[in-house]
């Protein structure tokens, strides 16, 4: 079990708390870069990111199932009545 | 079957609704129904209710078509609707959850020193979606899916902003977790 440390005058809780807002690019620039710089110095936080971020690209490639078709006639149905 | 015509924004769509006219009710249903259905499995809380949650969203559509005030897209009202309906048929079935950030990111791995492999592969990463709960599924099908903004997310589920971005981050470290750990069994 490694330590958490400080990087960057970042504590690896705080960046471990702003990962996906980061990710998401939704941190303010200041913050964002504050947070690459411990990102850069830490090993176990950037490692985190990489697979985080390959746990969102993987989601997104989920295939989007059509919906089956006898439900969909039973719907068009159903709000007919 | 009636080809729909993108041209058609859904605001107008809801208007002729409002006002009554069958055929642009059909249209937001062929529209919209894939991606309503799509919630619903991931947010129900029970297997086999996606498809009387589906109907009573599109019913709850056409009873509140008068009332929708949007520019934009329909989506995240048909959803919000879809939520209300499973809050309805499933009453405190939303959890909070406890668990410490630190303590699901342990659980992906963070800070252990070792470098487990995600498994990427189709087949896992359906089941490690499927094996979340509800409301991690939920969130990760309107912010990564459906690709709702956190605004938008937030009126689906009625919770706050604050409330959607740490939902999100902690589905996404709960998903994580499971793809090591489905990587690992196998
Ligand atoms: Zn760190």
């Amino acid at each position: 079990m490694q330590d958490e440390q400080i990087v960057a005058g970042l504590h690896c809780g705080e960046v471990l708390a702003d990962l996906s807002e980061h990710l998401d690019g939704r941190l303010s620039l200041d913050r964002a870069e504050r947070i690459d710089e411990h990102l850069a110095g830490c090993a176990e936080c950037r490692r985190l990111l990489d697979e985080v971020t390959a746990a969102v690209r993987v989601v997104r490639q989920l295939p989007e199932e059509p919906l089956p078709p006898e439900v969909e006639e039973l719907l068009i149905e159903s709000l007919h009545d | 079957m009636i080809a729909d015509d993108a041209r058609v924004s859904d605001e107008t769509l809801i208007g002729r609704i409002a006002a009554g006219d069958p055929s642009a009710f059909d249209r937001l249903v062929r529209r919209h129904q894939a991606a309503v259905y799509r919630f619903a499995r991931a947010a129900a809380p029970v297997d086999g209710d996606a498809v009387e949650i589906l109907r009573e969203t599109f019913l709850a559509a056409r009873r509140a078509a008068s009332r929708h005030r949007d520019e934009t897209s329909a989506r995240p009202w048909l959803l919000s609707l879809a939520r209300q309906t499973i809050d309805r048929r499933h009453p405190g079935s939303r959890e909070t959850d406890l668990t410490s950030l630190r303590e699901l990111a342990r659980a992906a791995g963070w800070q252990s020193g070792e470098d487990g492999a995600v498994d990427e592969s189709g087949p896992a990463v359906e089941a490690a979606f499927a094996a979340l709960p509800p409301e991690d599924r939920e969130i990760l099908t309107l912010c990564d899916r459906e690709y709702l903004t956190v605004d938008e997310a937030a009126r689906v589920t009625g919770l706050p902003d604050a409330a959607v971005r740490t939902r999100l981050h902690r589905a996404r470290l709960r998903l994580l977790a499971r793809l090591k750990e489905g990587a690992g069994a196998g």
